[in-house]
């Protein structure tokens, strides 16, 4: 969905919930490569392993599993539920931040809700960043983790077949790549894939790119900058991979069934959608929620908010009906 | 994306929104922030759920609005999930006045109230108050304690015009008192409810629905069922009145009924045609019309109607005679409603 006036349109209104949180961060710098160092200072607020433990109803271990051909190993952080009798489904997730921060502890906590909820186990890989590393290695880095917890299955007590990927924001773009790759490559199969606000078209031209430019927390400027820091001058360019933005797959067939959700308000939208019409279109199947008002991080900035709520439950009811025994 | 949601707990995810908040942007109190909440919340009219919400989003704890006049209450948790309160609020915990009428804010906290769960009261408590300013008309119109507060002259003028205001009530508008049922507002134009027995009042400006009110409850005393039993009109207008309203009202202050009330009353119990008869030779235009009226020959209800005057004590004949039937009538069915029949 490209734009084709120069003009760009109004931008579309916040709900007002979310507007007020918003309002919050009002006078922010704009998000620059500059600000990277920045943002990825340590967290003082990060979940330790007692809180994910959350009393002892998780076992909590981080383990560095075997990495791409040629590279380091990757860090897998494993919450497997405690006094489990058979094995589990399990939720292999990657954290958002717009490929340049984060890790795997960020943003975990709402795998970890549904676990809570589903008796499922959760692996959150930490893949390494861009800029400092490029295309293909932070993809890479997650096919390894995925393709080691499958092999591993048995030893972790989960079921092999059913495991679902999950990501927010530049990790949901992570988890569909992992999806198109799993099928190009005849890795583990997948459950399903949750794409939460997924970033997964680095042309950056949509009509919700443009429309939304200056408004919320993750921009067309930002959305640059991030497939910038992954794929440098090749963005936008003819010859990106769908494994770094899967959006650019010509074949969307064969895929496992997705859940996509994004918000009204935000540089993703148009291309989450088309991403959920071209799956269709591939006679995929996919449950596409799109929140009205909802600016890109929401639910995770707002989780209070009515929508968030209701953007919760409604992946909450996605994997019970996909995962259910 | 710029901010991580880590522990499960809501107010350490609160705690930490804000924390990381203070640390990008160290010049933005926590007070400014709450302002600059509701103002948000203000602009884009959020409803009253958004505004408990935040409150309780802000404070870290639920809160409540408690709304006794339009029977409401609103509760969030600091989670943001809306969850019907199980308690009677604590006298302890802090709270803000939102409405003159009643409606309160209440954090469920107790101990010192900090200077962030102040602005957050006396802020929500104000966006709460703009949105039950704005509320007023659709569906409302019936709300019984509202009504009952704008009919009630020993209410505050400002508080009934709040309460018109809240009802939406027009510049031009009446009581009306249903049989058996509690008071109404009607717009000047409307028409009350079709086929009930009812008092209807004078078209007043809503500072005067009270006077209004009386007057409905006067005009009420005046219908009947319109049955055999019980004839007469089942709807009475105050504005038909006349000089009648008075006599009722100067009938009230005597200490029984009338002497011709009595008689008439004596009458009404020795058969079950006089009533009906004597309601129809006032109701109708002549006594042919009367008979119509009745059902009966026009011999048959002179015959009656001589029977009546005799047990009467007076003409029936003439217009003034009439008249004193019509007056005797009307007093009666007064009497009756007041029980002093």
């Amino acid at each position: 969905m490209s734009l084709t006036s120069s003009a760009a349109p109004a931008a579309v209104p916040v709900d007002p919930e979310l507007a007020a949180v918003l309002a919050a961060f009002a006078g922010l710098p704009p998000m620059t490569a500059e600000m990277i160092p920045l943002l990825r200072r340590p967290n003082p607020m990060a979940p330790t392993d007692a809180d994910l433990a959350d009393g002892g109803r998780f076992t909590v271990e981080e383990r560095a599993v075997p990495g791409p051909q040629g590279a380091p190993e990757v860090r897998l952080l494993i919450c497997r539920p405690t006094g489990a009798v058979a094995p589990v489904g399990a939720v292999y997730y990657m954290h958002g931040g717009g490929m340049v921060l984060g890790d795997n502890r960020m943003g975990v906590t709402e795998p970890l809700a549904w676990a809570r909820d589903l008796g499922l186990a959760v692996v959150s890989v930490d893949y390494r960043l861009a800029p400092d590393t490029p295309h293909p290695g932070p993809v890479e880095d997650c096919y390894a983790g995925l393709v080691w917890t499958a092999a591993a299955a048995g030893e972790l007590g989960i079921d092999p077949d059913r495991i679902v990927v999950a990501g927010t924001s530049a990790g949901g773009g992570l988890a569909a790549a992992l999806a198109l790759m799993a099928r190009d490559r005849g890795g583990p199969a997948l459950a399903g894939q949750v794409l939460m606000a997924p970033m997964l078209d680095d042309r950056n031209d949509t009509v919700s790119a443009v429309q939304m430019a200056g408004h919320g927390l993750w921009d067309r400027a930002a959305n640059e900058m991030g497939w910038t820091a992954l794929l440098g001058v090749d963005r936008g360019g003819p010859d990106v991979s769908p494994y770094a933005a899967p959006a650019r797959a010509d074949d969307l067939s064969g895929l496992p069934p997705a859940i996509i959700d994004v918000g009204s308000a935000e540089t993703f939208r148009d291309e989450d959608v088309a991403y959920a019409g071209r799956l269709w279109a591939a006679g995929g199947q996919a449950e596409l929620h799109v929140w009205p008002g909802g600016f890109h991080g929401f639910d995770t900035v707002a989780p209070q908010a009515q929508i968030s709520q209701e953007a919760q439950a409604a992946r909450l009811r996605w994997l019970r009906r996909q995962l259910a025994p | 994306m710029l901010v991580t949601r880590y522990p499960a707990e809501h107010d350490e995810r609160v705690n930490d929104l804000a924390l990381r908040l203070a640390e990008l942007d160290p010049q933005a109190s926590a007070a400014v922030r709450v302002v600059g909440h509701f103002d948000s919340l203000m602009t884009s009219r959020a409803g009253l759920q958004s505004i408990v919400r935040g409150a309780a989003t802000l404070a870290g704890c639920p809160v409540r609005l408690v709304d006794p006049l339009r029977r409401r209450t609103v509760r969030v948790r600091a989670d943001g999930v809306v969850e019907a309160p199980e308690e009677e609020p604590d006298a302890a915990w802090p709270s803000a006045e939102v409405s003159a009428d009643g409606a309160v804010l209440v954090l469920e906290r107790t101990g010192p109230v900090g200077t962030v769960e102040a602005v957050v009261l006396e802020r929500a408590a104000a966006a709460a108050a703009a949105v039950l300013a704005r509320t007023p008309s659709r569906g409302r119109g019936h709300d019984p304690a509202l009504v009952e507060m704008v009919l009630d002259a020993g209410v505050d003028e400002a508080e009934r015009l709040a309460a018109a205001r809240r009802l939406g009530l027009p510049a031009a508008c009446r009581a009306v008192a249903p049989w058996g049922g509690a008071g109404l507002v009607v717009a000047a134009g409307e028409e009350p409810p079709p086929g009930r027995r009812a008092g209807i009042g004078d078209v007043v400006a809503p500072a005067e629905l009270p006077a209004s009110w009386a007057a409905a409850r006067l005009a009420l005393r005046l219908t009947a069922e319109g049955t055999e039993t019980d004839p007469g009109p089942r709807v009475v207008s105050a504005e038909s009145l006349g000089a009648l309203a008075l006599l009722v009202r100067a009938a009230d202050d005597e200490p029984g009924p009338l002497p011709d009330v009595r008689t008439l009353h004596r009458a009404a119990g020795t058969a079950p045609w006089v009533l009906a008869t004597l309601a129809a030779v006032v109701e109708a235009p002549s006594l042919r019309g009367a008979a119509r009226l009745l059902q009966v020959h026009h011999s048959t209800l002179q015959d009656r109607l001589a029977s009546a005057e005799a047990m009467l004590g007076w003409d029936l004949k003439t217009a003034e005679g009439r008249l004193r039937l019509h007056l005797a009538l009307a007093l009666r069915r007064a009497a009756r409603a007041e029980g002093s029949l």
